[in-house]
């Protein structure tokens, strides 16, 4: 959720701004003993995920097998069938070796309630997540990036009040409720506002093909990036708007304008760049968040992702999705850290080389 | 010795009430947090808690608002307006207790790593960055199916999933603090662990810690209503999220009956901003150099 | 249109900004997709110039395989793929032919023989026949990974045969009263024979699946649609759509919205306030129809294994008669059918909904419990529950009483009842919690909780639902799961619940379900409080007719025939649409017209805002 996530992003941008006067050693050996150190954490975390995935879901309460058959006529041999089919017969301590030999080799699971692969299922319902949360991602940065930077530039403005508030208050909106007015008016249509817009899903189904398919997952995608980037681009801006005021305060700023450039090539050729380093960081780091983030715009608009697929698990529960999907939601946040911290030194000259 | 940091702290607080005095938008947030917690707090007086009861509701289902109802009702007959009253009181709660704790959890945390450091910090950060890396809501909703579905339920899985953050904070703050001479001065004069802690941490990260708090209320009651949303709440208790999960599983949505839906939406909205915007004058007083509020 | 007017021809600013330009871009790329449903669909007119029905669905596939399929949305799917022996007459329910056209037992009443239809072939062309019958009775004999979904009704079997093509024979070990009534789908012996695992195998991999039924499935794409055509050699006759799509909306109320706006013709599962809406509504016919479903109170009523083990925390004054009595008798069902269904309900009595017609039973005069709070409130006081000064019920232990409801957090019903429950039983002095969990399986089946929500969905055959009171279905040991609802064990049940299960004929087995209706009741475990409505919506611009099931006033969605989509005649407007398409195109006027002016509003917007900022500056 981009709401909760909003401080710890902000928070590790705002901490590594903080830390950049702790003394670093050497050159291109520094780097790579550092990378090598953030990968190293990086394995460990994802380890300690996996494991703790396994234990933390079986706490749940909830017989799976119990609640795939409610409603259909089961008798106790088929109900011993299926807890045997899903290994639930067997003691927790070998579900956990045949868990972790599995996991060492890719192998997921198999999901209770679909019969299928985890893995499989993952890797289906994946790159509707990532069209819908990348679109959003690469949308809100932009907006934001361009919008803090006006912000910026003429901060205490009113511009700039404006802007700030109008963030800041999308961001205080709860986003499926967000949604579902957004489907209430443009979906359904309201008033003289005509329903412009699917009310849900990726795709009509109507067989579309090329270009018309492309069109018409756009489509669909319109309402659920609108809310996404409504309510997510605040972070983007505000951490924008912080950094470029920081930089303003930089004598070089000073010496560049007294040299007689233009307010504009001053902040296009100086502040900007230096000010991008946080930001940027900061988004490398929501996107991990965001895959797990979806789970409420996925619900909301019925949107065939991770998100849904979690909600829908996490209710049987079916254990090996749910473990899957955890493990993937908490990877891609791994993957992300760790990018974001491989990257930042490479990005700010005076970190870490 | 004692008057003496009294009057220092109260001349502090009274410079600190000053610089946040010139932030307009931090006074604006004051004044509606003010506004809110008059409402709920006056609400067993102006609403009552019968407002809740369904055997005596007084209108029939669903109502467009009127002059009896401003609101309109919900499906069982219960005044909208009402509900919304009374429901600021969960709300509210569940934000600042899931707040206060997941602050309480991260400070003690981060001041016990800042000032112990050696293996006590790595392993204690080490915990804190695998917390971070946890998608906070998934784990939220994770909780909140294992635990019983109650308030403090609720208030349990936001503090446990959102306290790494201040723990972060906290411990390179202490980190600052502890750098300074005079703890040195402090040690030196023969004050232990706890003396350093508790007298001259603490008051030097509390500010961040009021900070942290007000920010993060505001999470805090949008991941309440998220979860009610999910179903995850308590479904005998009136909040917001709760509401918004009653309108959408009566089908206001598709229905038509926007008045039933928008309200709750607002109120979290309001609320979530009103805090937020303390929180960020309050953190720019503290720490000008970041340049937010104004 | 005014709008469309509007559109500025003003000047771009002379050295667009990338911003601008990026906002203009956006504007425009809204604008030209707000235009997209109308071109997509006279698209697909042009190509198929077919009709199409699309049924809403909200619950995933958990398998396309017949062996493995559990869910209503798979066993309805399958019900259409596949041909089952028997079928239910669409309007009473009683037993036609469908792969059999004829059957009889033998006098020991322990052989049946069924006459196989002639006519019926697999969508390969190859003939349908009892062969295949006998081997997918057999496979679900000898697999128990085949007998993952409908080994119950297998369980008892013997011998399968298929002594010719047209002659199918089953051995029973003792009488069985459903084998009239044998729900499993036919496969083909040829197709399903290479098979290897039947616990992975979910039969949706090669598109068209060879079947039998109505209707052929010819694409599945998880949690998005499952398509359908007609099987235009079905021996009953083609269906009259086109196409046959079910398509995913998780929401329910975007899957109303999509109904208004002619993206699905039908909807089930409405919410009251859906229905109220969709009524008043051009196009749009609600149906509002009996239920097959009962929705009950159910107390524990203290949790035993087989082997007389009892566990669970089931509270103890619940197996004390009165207090049932009491809690049942402050009730008020009439209140919960009209506030909670809003009228679209039937208060509930007996076991068996009345739709069931010959097994429908309801109390007599001398045991009903009606809605009496005072003669509840004297039960108890006269039982030696007496209210303490604070208005509190006291139990034997002298604590006050208070007890735990298990709810289906997913169910708004349970919710809502549950408020209700504990305001009627607060009047009592009994404190209630309403304990709302995702899966409420867990604490139910280990027997700790005190009273749950309860609810099945009654077939035509009701052998199942009264199986899972009798004491057979307890589990072995207080370690296992038995297929028991919620542990009533009671020998006189059970002596009719056996008479009924071998008796053939139709009369005296339905006379037998009533005794056993009327001694459930009597046990006093179970409040039956309502049989609530299938509520559904189809749009009557795409559908012309449809049969319901029952025919005089039932349900379309989950009907235990395939009657609704093989009945189902497209309405007159429903390819092509003229009327459609204008509207539509209008709609992308309007569209275009709102994003021009949004993206105009912007730049005006921008321009202002640079201007004050400037000055602001200045």
């Amino acid at each position: 959720m981009t709401t909760a996530s909003t401080p710890a992003g902000v928070a590790r941008a705002e901490e590594a701004r903080a830390t950049d006067g702790a003394p670093r050693t050497g050159v291109a050996s520094g780097y790579l003993r550092h990378a090598a150190g953030k990968l190293g954490g990086a394995l460990v975390s994802l380890f300690a995920v996996l494991v703790t995935s396994f234990f933390l879901f079986r706490i749940i309460p909830g017989d799976p097998v119990k609640a795939m058959t409610h409603g259909a006529p089961t008798s106790a041999e088929q109900l011993a069938t299926l807890r045997r089919q899903f290994g639930l017969d067997l003691p927790l301590w070998q579900q956990f070796t045949d868990y972790c030999a599995k996991a060492l080799t890719g192998d997921l699971g198999t999901s209770f309630q679909f019969r299928a692969p985890v893995g499989d299922l993952i890797a289906a319902k994946l790159p509707a997540t990532l069209l819908l949360t990348g679109v959003a991602v690469v949308l809100y940065s932009a907006l934001g990036l361009w919008l803090g930077t006006r912000s910026a530039w003429r901060h205490g403005g009113l511009g700039d009040r404006v802007n700030t508030g109008l963030a800041l208050t999308l961001w205080s909106v709860p986003s499926f409720w967000l949604g579902l007015l957004l489907i209430i008016v443009f979906s359904v249509g309201m008033g003289p506002v005509p329903g412009l817009f699917p009310t849900g899903g990726m795709e009509s189904g109507t067989g579309e093909t090329g270009f018309a398919y492309v069109l018409d997952v756009a489509h669909h995608l319109v309402l659920p990036v609108v809310t996404l980037v409504a309510v997510g681009y605040a972070q983007t801006l505000l951490v924008m708007r912080s950094s470029l005021l920081d930089e303003m305060g930089g004598d070089y700023l000073t010496t560049a304008r007294a040299k007689g450039l233009k307010d504009d090539d001053v902040r296009r050729r100086h502040a900007v760049p230096n000010a991008l380093l946080p930001t940027v960081t900061m988004v490398f780091i929501n996107l991990g968040h965001v895959a797990a983030g979806s789970i409420l715009v996925e619900t909301v608009f019925s949107w065939p992702g991770l998100g849904g697929l979690f909600y829908q698990a996490l209710s049987v529960p079916d254990l090996p999705l749910v473990q899957g999907l955890f493990v993937v939601f908490a990877g891609a946040m791994i993957l992300a850290n760790l990018l974001a911290d491989l990257l930042y030194p490479l990005l700010d000259p005076r970190v870490g080389r | 010795m004692t008057s003496l940091a009294w009057e220092r702290r109260r001349g502090s607080a009274t410079r600190f009430w000053k610089a946040y005095r010139s932030h307009r938008a931090g006074l604006y947030g004051l004044a509606g947090l003010a506004l809110i917690a008059l409402l709920a707090l006056t609400a067993p007086w102006t609403v009552g808690a019968d407002v809740q009861s369904v055997t005596n509701a007084p209108g029939t289902a669903l109502e467009s608002p009127s002059a009896e109802f401003p609101l309109g009702t919900d499906q069982f007959g219960r005044s909208l307006l009402g509900l919304l009253i009374w429901g600021s009181r969960i709300s509210l709660l569940v934000g600042l207790l899931a707040a206060v704790l997941s602050v309480a959890i991260g400070t003690l945390v981060g001041v016990l790593a800042g000032h112990y450091g050696g293996w006590l910090s790595t392993v204690v950060m080490r915990i804190t960055d695998w917390f971070l890396v946890m998608p906070a809501l998934v784990l939220a909703i994770v909780l909140a199916t294992v635990m019983s579905r109650s308030v403090w339920t609720v208030v349990l899985a936001i503090g446990i999933t959102c306290w790494p953050t201040t723990a972060r904070l906290v411990r390179a703050q202490t980190i600052a603090v502890e750098s300074r001479p005079y703890i040195e001065r402090a040690t030196a004069l023969g004050g232990g662990h706890g003396h350093v802690m508790a007298r001259h941490v603490l008051p030097n990260v509390m500010p961040l810690v009021l900070a942290q708090t007000t920010l993060g209320i505001s999470a805090a009651i949008l991941t309440e209503a998220t979860l009610a949303f999910l179903g995850l709440g308590d479904p005998t208790v009136t909040s917001w999220g709760g509401m918004l999960q009653d309108a959408r599983e009566a089908g206001a949505v598709s229905s038509g009956h926007w008045w039933y839906l928008a309200p709750p939406g607002i109120a979290i909205a309001l609320v979530a901003l009103a805090f937020t915007l303390c929180g960020r004058a309050v953190e720019s007083v503290l720490n000008p150099r970041l340049g937010v509020g104004r | 249109m005014v709008m469309v007017t509007k559109v500025p021809s003003r000047p771009l600013p002379r050295r667009p900004r990338r911003a601008a330009r990026l906002l203009l871009a956006a504007g425009l790329t809204t604008a030209s997709l707000a235009t997209l449903p109308a071109t997509t669909a006279a698209a697909e007119d042009d190509k198929s110039g077919g009709t199409t029905l699309t049924v809403a669905v909200s619950q995933s596939i958990d398998s396309l395989s017949p062996f493995l399929a559990q869910k209503l949305t798979s066993t309805s799917i399958h019900r259409l793929a596949y041909e089952y022996l028997t079928n239910y007459d669409a309007k009473d329910a009683r037993t036609v032919p469908a792969f059999a056209t004829e059957w009889s037992a033998s006098a020991d009443k322990l052989t049946w023989t069924y006459k196989i239809r002639e006519d019926s072939t697999w969508s390969d062309g190859k003939p349908a026949t009892a062969e295949d019958a006998a081997w997918t009775f057999n496979k679900m004999m000898t697999d128990p990974n085949a007998a993952t979904a409908n080994g119950s009704f297998t369980a008892n079997f013997a011998q399968v045969t298929a002594p010719d093509p047209r002659t199918l024979v089953i051995r029973l070990k003792k009488p069985q009263a459903t084998m009239t009534a044998l729900d499993v789908p036919i496969v083909p012996k040829h197709v399903w024979e290479k098979v290897g695992d039947f616990s992975k195998f979910n039969n949706d991999q090669q598109f068209p699946i060879v079947g039998n039924g109505p209707f052929v499935i010819t694409d599945f794409k998880v949690d998005q649609y499952i398509k359908l055509k007609p099987n235009k050699s079905f021996w009953r006759g083609a269906p009259k759509f086109d196409e046959l799509v079910f398509k995913y909306y998780k929401d329910g109320d975007a899957a109303v919205a999509a109904l208004q706006k002619g993206e699905v013709s039908f909807v089930p599962n409405l919410t009251p306030a859906q229905a109220a809406a969709l009524k008043t509504q051009k196009d749009i016919k609600v149906n509002d129809a009996p239920g097959r479903r009962f929705y009950a109170l159910a107390t524990n009523p203290g949790a035993r294994a087989q082997n007389g083990r009892t566990f669970g925390n089931g509270h103890p004054a619940l197996l004390d008669p009165a207090v049932r009595k009491a809690l049942f008798l402050s009730v008020d069902r009439a209140t919960l059918v009209d506030k909670v269904f809003q009228g679209h309900a039937v208060e509930g009595e007996g076991y068996i909904p009345p739709r069931f017609g010959s097994y429908f039973w309801k109390p007599e005069d001398a045991q009903r419990r009606g809605y009496d709070p005072a003669a509840a409130a004297k039960a108890l006081d006269d039982a030696g529950y007496r209210k303490n000064g604070e208005g509190k019920r006291l139990g034997k232990d002298g604590r006050p009483l208070a007890f735990r409801i298990l709810c289906h957090a997913t169910d708004p019903n349970d919710k809502a009842v549950g408020k209700y429950l504990q305001e009627w039983w607060g009047g009592l002095g009994i404190g209630l919690t309403v304990e709302c969990l995702d899966s409420v399986s867990d604490p139910w089946v280990k027997g700790d909780y005190d009273l749950a929500f309860d609810g099945w969905s009654v077939n035509p055959d009701p052998d199942y639902v009264l199986s899972i009171h009798t004491c057979g279905t307890l589990p072995a040991t207080p370690k296992d799961t038995g297929a028991t609802d919620n542990f009533i064990c009671d020998k006189e049940f059970d002596t009719l619940y056996a008479q009924q299960a071998v008796e053939y004929d139709t009369a005296k087995r339905a006379d037998l379900v009533k005794r056993m209706q009327s001694r459930l009741y009597d046990t006093g475990y179970m409040n039956v409080m309502a049989y609530p409505n299938a509520l559904e919506a189809y749009r009557t611009d795409q559908i012309a007719s449809i049969t319901t099931m029952p025919e005089a006033a039932g349900n379309l969605w989950g009907q235990d025939g395939y009657w609704s989509w093989w009945s189902a005649v497209p309405a007159a407007s429903a390819s092509g649409s003229e009327e459609g398409s204008g509207s539509s195109s209008t709609g992308i006027l309007i569209g275009v017209g709102a994003a021009v002016v949004v993206v105009a509003g912007g730049l005006v917007l921008l321009r202002t805002r640079r201007r004050a900022t400037a000055d602001d500056r200045e």
